[in-house]
């Protein structure tokens, strides 16, 4: 249905974008085909090794609300919350903030440091890209005509680490200013930083690994030193632009600040994990 | 004084219609045979109009009719007709992105937006202006042809010797202060319904904050009699002032009606509402302040510049008023006031809660503190030293009568903890407190010549009462008030008052509710209403009981002889005398607020203020000096109400403005590039939501000496007026950074730390 | 293209002819003819428009009136029952929390939504249900407090 048509065809799952973005004349699609009811697309459950899926048109509420995700995956669960506001949350779905693409799609920084894949199916076949890869520009994805977005996979949170979103001003129906979201695995008992992923929305035009940043970590012992230069380096990486909501320097700032605060929380929760 | 009503924060008569759902504003009327209008707005801010091809537009099915400057009558309007400048549509061009070119009247909406797509309008984009620098540069390009330059209007005050005074004082500050055009963000979007019956008279539903004005003005635009025009308001989802000028959407609707022969209804869309709506004037003000080593303020000396927009709207009542305030607070016997008002090529301004004085507030109140500081003192102590007095007349012929503003202090430097919280050191670096003083009428203005309110009162023969008012209630409450006000005076209980009001056929002629006006003006003509009312009740029932009237009492309902354990009720009097006797019971009340002999409404200034209110607002911030974030933890707000009619609507009053305060101070902005509002949805125009307000103390000092009904003054605009020079007063104190211009922003703070850093 | 809808509104039937493209707050409003549930801005960012459907707090303005087919919708008018007013409306009414009116409906219907799912929710929680719906008049203090006086009000209903 969304490959043959006379004009452009757009997936609906929520709405809370689409019909936004055509209401303003921004998008104008010939039919929309509404996902709510095809079966199968809105679950959200853990799998036997302990990771997570998320269907594409699970709603964020289902995933804030989730016990499951709240106890395995709580960064996950907690970057739901920050979306919009409870009204928005009981529509919006996971796979319609992500194909929306927006550089600013909340949900993108914490699933890309949780090291997510994006599930993606024509019908016939499927196939997986890290969700990092998924995102091709402002409003773009990876998504091949007459190709879905089928779910969210997320691995199981290796032993020892630590997740979390930081959002800039969480103000309800603010479209993120910039966000940071870090997933950090320590060698157990130790400071030493085994692996991890720092992920920058709305400063670039795709949400965006700081890699720079998680290659000056990784074998590293965190420190309040370690934390400031990666820190810089996350704000290097960045390439915010000027627009309405803020400046391209004072975007950068930010990301060097929310850096500093991701990174230094995971350093708190790992020093009462190396004390233990 | 013993009342059973006034003081108890009892519930709005309107609250259940409105919890249920079943409350209709205009925006909700039904009507058969209604047509939707829209209206084709400028996309540029300066430009010629050299051709406009309705054709394709006309034959769209389902399109009823379209119209451009030829089809409406060719008169300006204005506020101050002498100062009309503004055309029902663009004829020869438009003056600002968004200014009325054309309009259809369609079936549904969607017919007539693309009907509005298919008007064909050629324009000449000519060279624009948009800030106040830019308009007043020789040679730069007029917003209107017929004028010398795009400096308009101007007032300049004088009181006593500024210059001597300045040349003679012990410590002078001076500084620019700029503040910005926000919008009034009513939920409820500018909207109207426009039908003519046989006998070709006009009605407008509309929610109007001032009916009888309005009519006028839709009678004057239209070139008709003003008795062919009715005015009928419903619930009104807010008004802040953006709905006390008649809207061009008014007599667009009516043209359409007319040509159509059916009901039109123009809704704003929310886009519309933010990019083209009416705002609060930008002001560039120029200050100085003088005083003595002991404290006193000898000399304060303004130059202001306001932004109109592209037409004058209510510019200069703005800035007249503007100066009122300015020369009452602290009774500085040096005044200099210059107030210029310029044409740029924006959506113009027009009233907003506050009416200049925020903006001026904000300066004056800012720059007290920079003086404090120069002066070693402690700003509370030198605003305590120069409150204002309890009785007599200012040295620029403002008439104080009952004024609490030293208590105001008191109560809100107790409530913030001043000593406490000023003294500590380093316990939270980043934590600041700061207050702000505050001046405003309670009572309205006499500057529109006629300053009166009526109000009628008739019973029924079971006992309910009918209070007749023209007090406008836009949600503040006012018809709440003017039933208390009438059930106080009568001796019954709320319940049993109907407040009928809401449409110009019915209601006497009144000015509206702007200033913080109704309780003064209308709440005493209802009072008056109720007086006159009682009065014959007393007298049917001394007749009835054969008592002495003198002896009559009333109570909750009841009424009885003093000494007798008989208690009748209203009805049963209201009934005897209206058979036995063919006489119904009513009550007419009148209160007319004249200016003093010997001044006009020109030369009055000041002493155009019926009645001050003083307040005084205290708050604490906190400044996150890595993001910017100026985080307000703590408003105490200690306004003067004289007499407190209903302390819960009272303390909502100044809750609210509060919440629009702190808006103003640091959240809100219209961004424009090019004369274009870019961020006209609520995503980028931030208003504060339930997270972003602090704790509020709202604190209701009242105080003797006022001549409103039971000693009550207004309280609906006060609460806006020192809520930013407190913020910026408490950040100065929290991270040693003085802003000069609003809106403190996050970016902003962190550019000024980085800097002090230096 | 017109297509048929069954909607159930406040414990009323509806079956209408309804254009594919037409929202959950336009059908509300004009086809069923309930005008409780305003229209604030029409993009999901100012909560007027608040209904439940299906029990959860959702913006009407970005539901299309389709999708609601087969489900139960709540407005403000369903709220309260043979005239009695829903204790949230009474608490709303007791403690002031209404000016202008034009927000509440929503207000109302978001605390629904919230005492429904959380009976006892501490300040934050409160103010994290309701940051979605917008007022202009009241700065909000009265709401919080409308919302926590609605609280005790149901909690001492608790049979048992």
């Amino acid at each position: 249905m969304l490959a043959g048509s006379e004009g452009p065809v757009k997936a609906l799952a929520g709405g809370t974008d689409l019909l936004v973005q055509m209401k303003l004349g921004s998008l104008q699609p010939h039919a929309l085909v509404s996902l709510r009811d095809v079966p199968g697309l809105d679950f959200v459950r853990l799998d036997e090794d302990g990771g997570l899926v998320i269907g594409a048109v699970a709603t964020l509420a289902a995933l804030e609300n989730s016990p499951d995700v709240k106890a395995a995956f709580p960064a996950i669960a907690e970057a739901a919350s920050y979306v919009g506001s409870v009204q928005v949350r009981s529509r919006a779905t996971v796979g319609g903030n992500l194909c929306n693409a927006a550089p600013s799609a909340d949900m993108a920084p914490i699933l890309i440091a949780c090291g997510a894949a994006a599930v993606i199916t024509d019908g016939r076949a499927e196939r997986n890209v890290p969700l990092e890869d998924f995102f091709a520009g402002p409003g773009e994805t990876a998504l091949e005509p007459g190709e879905l977005l089928k779910a969210i996979a997320v691995p199981p949170s290796p032993e020892a680490s630590f997740g979390k979103y930081f959002k800039s001003f969480r103000s309800a129906m603010d479209c993120c200013t910039v966000g940071v979201a870090v997933c950090a695995a320590f060698a157990p008992g130790s400071m030493i930083v085994r692996d991890v992923r720092l992920a920058l929305g709305a400063v670039a035009p795709t949400p965006i690994r700081a890699r720079a940043s998680e290659k000056m970590l990784i074998g590293r012992a965190l420190d309040g030193t370690l934390i400031a230069r990666a820190s810089v380096a996350a704000a290097d990486e960045a390439q915010p632009i000027t627009d309405l909501r803020a400046s391209a320097e004072y975007r950068k700032i930010l990301v060097e600040v929310l850096s500093r605060r991701a990174l230094t929380a995971a350093h708190a929760w790992a020093q009462k994990g190396a004390a233990a | 004084m013993n009342t059973c009503m006034i003081g108890r924060g009892l519930p709005r008569i309107d609250a259940v219609p409105k919890v249920t759902g079943e409350a209709q504003y205009t925006v909700d009327l039904k009507m058969p045979g209604l047509l939707i209008g829209k209206i084709l707005r400028s996309p540029h801010p300066h430009a010629r109009i050299k051709s406009i091809d309705i054709a394709a537009a006309a034959q769209l099915k389902g399109v009823r009719a379209v119209i451009t400057a030829k089809d409406v009558p060719d008169n300006l309007f204005s506020f101050y007709q002498w100062l009309a400048d503004k055309n029902i549509l663009c004829g020869e061009k438009v003056r600002y992105v968004g200014d009325e070119v054309a309009a259809v009247a369609a079936v549904d909406e969607a017919t007539a937006e693309q009907a509005l797509a298919l008007i064909d309008v050629v324009y000449e984009p000519l060279p624009a202006v948009f800030d106040i620098e830019e308009a007043m540069r020789p040679g730069a390009p007029l917003v209107h042809d017929d004028k010398e330059s795009n400096a308009t209007w101007s007032v300049q005050r004088l009181f006593g010797d500024p210059d001597k005074a300045l040349a003679e004082c012990d410590y002078v500050v001076e500084g620019t202060y700029v503040t910005h055009a926000v919008s009034h963000t009513c939920l409820e979007v500018s909207n109207c319904v426009a039908k003519w019956d046989e006998k070709d008279r006009l009605t407008v539903w509309t929610n109007a904050q001032a009916p009888h004005t309005q009519r006028q003005e839709v009678a004057r635009i239209l070139g008709i009699p003003r008795r062919n025009v009715r005015v009928i308001n419903s619930y009104m989802g807010g008004g802040f002032g953006s709905k006390l000028v008649m809207d061009m959407k008014v007599p667009i609707a009516a043209v359409l009606s007319r040509i159509t022969g059916r009901p039109v209804r123009i809704v704003n869309t929310r886009s519309e509402e933010f990019a083209t709506g009416k705002t609060r004037y930008p002001y560039t003000m120029y200050l100085k302040t003088g005083a003595m080593k002991d404290g006193r303020i000898v000399v304060r000396d303004l130059k202001l510049i306001g932004d109109a927009g592209a037409y004058h709207d209510k510019g200069p009542a703005t800035i007249n008023f503007s100066s009122m305030m300015f020369g009452t607070l602290y009774d500085v016997p040096n005044i200099r006031f210059e107030g210029q008002l310029v044409y740029t090529n924006k959506e113009m301004g027009t009233a907003f809660r506050g009416f200049g004085n925020p903006q001026v507030t904000f300066a004056t109140e800012s720059q007290l503190d920079e003086l404090a500081v120069k002066m070693g003192i402690d700003p509370l102590d030198l605003r305590l030293r120069n409150s204002n007095c309890s009785m007599g007349t200012t040295s620029c012929g403002a008439e104080i009568c009952g004024c609490g503003m030293t208590d105001c202090m008191l109560a809100a430097a107790e409530g913030i903890e001043w000593e406490r919280k000023r003294t500590r050191k380093d316990e939270n670096a980043l934590r600041g407190v700061g207050l702000a003083n505050m001046v405003h009428t309670g009572g309205g203005g006499r500057f529109y010549g006629f300053n009166s309110a009526e109000a009628f009162i008739k019973l029924s023969d079971e006992g309910t009462v009918t209070l007749i008012t023209s007090a406008l209630d836009m949600g503040q409450g006012a018809h709440t008030a003017m039933a208390q006000i009438a059930a106080e005076e009568l001796g019954v209980s709320l319940s049993d008052i109907n407040v009928l009001s809401n449409d110009t056929d019915l209601t006497p002629y009144d000015l509206g509710s702007w200033g913080s006006r109704a309780i003064f003006m209308d709440g005493n003509a209802v009072l008056a209403a109720a007086q006159d009312a009682k009065s014959a009740l007393v007298e049917a029932a001394a007749e009835m009981l054969e008592a002495n009237a003198g002896d009559i009492l009333i109570e909750d309902g009841k009424i009885w002889v003093r000494g007798s354990a008989e208690k009748h009720d209203l009805a049963e009097i209201v009934e005897h005398t209206v058979n036995e006797h063919g006489s119904p019971i009513s009550g007419t009340g009148r209160f007319v607020d004249k200016l003093p002999e010997g001044y006009t409404i020109a030369t009055a200034f000041a002493k155009n203020i019926p009645c001050f209110s003083f307040g005084t607002q205290a708050v604490e911030v906190e400044v996150d000096p890595e993001t910017g974030q100026v985080r307000v933890l703590k408003v105490v707000a200690a306004h003067e109400t004289g007499t407190t009619i209903n302390q819960t609507m009272a303390e909502g009053q100044i809750e609210g403005a509060v919440a629009q305060g702190i808006g103003f101070a640091l959240m809100e902005r219209l961004v424009h590039e090019d004369g274009r509002v870019l961020n006209d949805r609520f995503l980028d125009y931030k208003i504060p939501n339930i997270g972003d307000m602090p704790e509020i103390e709202a604190i209701c000092v009242e105080s003797e000496g006022t001549r409103g009904p039971f000693g009550a003054k207004g309280i609906g605009e006060p609460g806006l007026v020192p809520t930013a020079p407190a913020i910026a007063n408490a950040v100065f104190d929290a991270i040693g950074v003085r802003f000069h211009e609003l809106p403190i922003t996050r970016d902003k703070v962190l550019e000024a730390l980085k800097e002090k850093g230096k | 293209m017109k297509r048929e809808l069954h909607i159930t509104v406040n414990g009323d039937a509806h079956h209408l002819l309804v254009d594919t493209s037409r929202t959950l707050l336009e059908v509300i409003r004009e086809d069923i003819g309930l005008t409780g549930t305003k229209n604030g801005c029409g993009a999901g960012e100012c909560g007027a428009c608040t209904v439940l459907l299906d029990n959860e707090p959702v913006n009407s303005c970005l539901a299309l009136a389709h999708e609601a087919g087969g489900r139960e919708v709540m407005t403000i008018e369903g709220l309260a029952s043979g005239g009695v007013l829903h204790p949230i409306q009474e608490a709303f009414v007791a403690q002031g929390a209404i000016q202008c009116g034009f927000c509440t409906p929503g207000m109302v219907m978001s605390t629904k939504a919230l005492l429904d799912r959380n009976p006892d929710p501490t300040r934050e929680e409160i103010l994290d249900g309701l940051r979605g719906n917008l007022c202009r008049c009241t700065g909000y203090v009265k709401i919080v407090a409308a919302v926590e006086a609605a609280k005790c009000l149901l909690l001492e209903e608790e049979p048992g």
